[in-house]
């Protein structure tokens, strides 16, 4: 052992080194957020509670029952009735998410032929009963208008319905000036 | 739990000599997890530990052969839920090797990038509740706070901070922006700064040493025959890495090396853990500059979702997509597949035998963590009751993955 390891060792550098480190962060703006208090603005496109998409034109949900959001959910939580109405039309009488199986995996939104299931980017539900946490047609389409109605749902459906022709056209660059060549 | 017996005090048998068995976990904060030891004890060296798995059982497994390929992705969410989106690429990896599906090369190179990113939070986890475990406290606090930003940069790309659901079979959920990518660059830049904060903290601080250096030493014949692979394989000095031998999205054409250590105890294991930060931080900057513009999900119509445009005005399309969603593919190629990938924790491989249907006949999944769990025994043979935890640290178990 060195002198200069015997000096380290007694006057304890390593561990002056360290505290020198925690020293400094009292001088730096905290990073932590007090949650309740302050929140942080959920990102685009965070897979929160869901909403059935309200056509502007009639009024009614967009969803035509065909079930393929119920086939496609590995938690089994949607559950679809559907009858026939008039003129030989598919009816939805209920569609209804048990949101406490529900896994929030976005696949029931990419299934969708239609763009009638979006995921809001709202995450804050709780509640004392089951009954809160399920989810029927009406209350589905609520959320649509409290949370996605305008702009914002527009804009949810153009960039997070996917896969759209336009994945799979974009050529890459390499295949491009492989073409050139 | 003392095993009170009372014959042995009738007969005049000294009890401070005793063996004592005791019972440690599923409820214990430094088990990562619910997992049970029981611990035969010779005063304070360890006789014997025997591991007790399964209270996390759910049936990955089980519950794979009821549902599509395209449904079980989310179950491998919940198989090591520190690193999903490792496990995501697993798991896709897998599928689309038995498929045949060519994957396009912007998606290979933001799987590298998710999945280097999902190593460093993985580690950084991993260190901050190891040297909690260990009674360096400050460390913890420090590693969360880059945690906290991969995790948002996570939720930016796919919506959700843990159980990210990002991968597809032949693609990706959706592309990543130019400014996510951006965002990216920028936490690599910062980040080697912050390991040598950590390094700082510990690297050289000798309580970290004492109860380090030498301890939970396992060799690297022991730790081939053991099964063990990852960091804990690295740190004995075995050069292996699925990322090298088996090269799986663009590893091999990143410059990056495999990161080995030698003396095979928990501070070697660290040591690999660290340096691997810094490897994953270049892989990441590197593929960003590399970076190819490109479609993000693979063409094969009989295994990957049509465009949403095309469903609505081509019945094909329309076709495809019903079936592919009620009933999986159909023309699934029979036969047995076994792939593994190098996940944060060690080697995670996927064995599918598919009978041609829509869902796998079977899926076996060979965890990392329930092989590590395995030769916990055999590392802590010997050794004092108070490096158990660390022992149990240093392997990097989650029990998630490990009970499936």
């Amino acid at each position: 052992m060195t002198v200069m390891d015997l000096l380290k060792k007694i006057f304890l550098v390593e561990i002056l080194k360290g505290m020198a480190v925690t020293l400094k962060q009292f001088f730096t703006p905290a990073v932590t957020r007090q949650y309740p208090k302050e929140k942080r603005e959920p990102f685009i496109g965070s897979r929160g509670l869901h909403a059935l998409v309200r056509d502007s034109n009639s009024g009614k949900e967009k969803c035509v029952g065909c079930g393929l959001c119920a086939a496609m959910c590995p938690s089994e939580c949607i559950h679809i009735y559907t009858s026939e109405g008039d003129d030989n039309e598919k009816v939805v009488d209920r569609y209804e998410i048990d949101l406490l199986r529900c896994v929030f995996c976005g696949l029931c939104v990419e299934a969708c032929p239609y763009a009638a299931l979006v995921q809001t980017e709202h995450f804050e539900y709780s509640g004392y009963t089951r009954a809160e946490f399920y989810y029927t047609k009406d209350r589905l389409l609520e959320n649509w208008d409290k949370y996605m109605a305008g702009d914002k749902g527009r804009k949810y459906i153009d960039l997070f319905w996917r896969p759209r022709s336009s994945d799979f056209e974009k050529k890459s660059k390499s295949e491009q000036d492989r073409s050139k060549a | 739990m003392i095993d009170d017996n009372m014959n042995d005090r009738s007969e005049g048998v000294d009890l401070l000599s005793k063996e004592l068995t005791l019972n440690m976990g599923p409820q214990h904060p430094a088990t990562h997890g619910v997992l049970r030891l029981v611990l035969d004890l010779d005063g304070e060296t360890v006789k014997k530990i025997t591991p007790y798995v399964g209270y996390l059982h759910r049936g990955v497994e089980k519950l794979a052969e009821n549902r599509n390929y395209m449904q079980i992705l989310p179950l491998t969410d919940r198989l090591d839920y520190i690193s999903a989106m490792s496990n995501n690429i697993g798991y896709c990896t897998a599928v689309e090797k038995t498929f045949g599906i060519e994957l396009t090369e912007r998606t290979e190179y933001i799987r590298t990038i998710v999945g280097e990113m999902s190593r460093i939070a993985n580690h950084l986890l991993w260190l901050a509740t190891h040297a909690l475990d260990i009674g360096a406290m400050t460390v913890f606090l420090y590693c969360f706070r880059e945690r906290e930003s991969i995790l948002d940069l996570f939720e930016k790309l796919c919506g959700a901070r843990l159980t990210t659901t990002y991968t597809r079979i032949g693609g990706l959920k959706n592309d990543a922006s130019p400014e996510w990518l951006e965002q990216v660059y920028k936490f690599t830049d910062d980040f080697p700064s912050r390991v040598e904060q950590y390094e700082t903290l510990i690297d050289q601080n000798r309580i970290w040493l004492r109860r380090t250096k030498g301890i939970g030493y396992i060799s690297p014949e022991d730790a081939i025959n053991w099964g063990l692979t990852g960091p804990v394989l690295r740190g004995s000095g075995v050069n292996y890495d699925v990322r090298k031998t088996q090269p799986y999205g663009v590893y091999d054409k990143v410059k990056w090396e495999v990161q080995t250590a030698q003396n095979g105890d928990i501070y070697d294991r660290y040591r690999v853990r660290m340096e691997e930060f810094r490897q994953s931080n270049s892989i990441i900057r590197q593929c960003i500059e590399q970076i190819p513009e490109g479609p993000i999900i693979s063409d094969a119509h009989k295994y990957v979702l049509p465009p949403k445009d095309r469903v609505l005005n081509d019945m094909e399309s329309l076709i495809h997509h019903f079936v592919l969603i009620t009933k999986g593919p159909l023309t699934a190629p029979k036969g047995e597949i076994y792939v593994a990938t190098e996940v944060p924790k060690g080697e995670l491989g996927f064995h599918i035998v598919s009978d041609g249907e829509g869902r796998p006949y079977r899926m076996r999944v060979r965890s990392p963590s329930f092989v590590h769990v395995s030769a916990l025994p055999k590392i802590c043979q010997g050794e004092l009751v108070a490096d158990v935890i660390a022992n149990i640290g240093s392997i990097d178990i989650v029990l998630g993955e490990c009970d499936r």
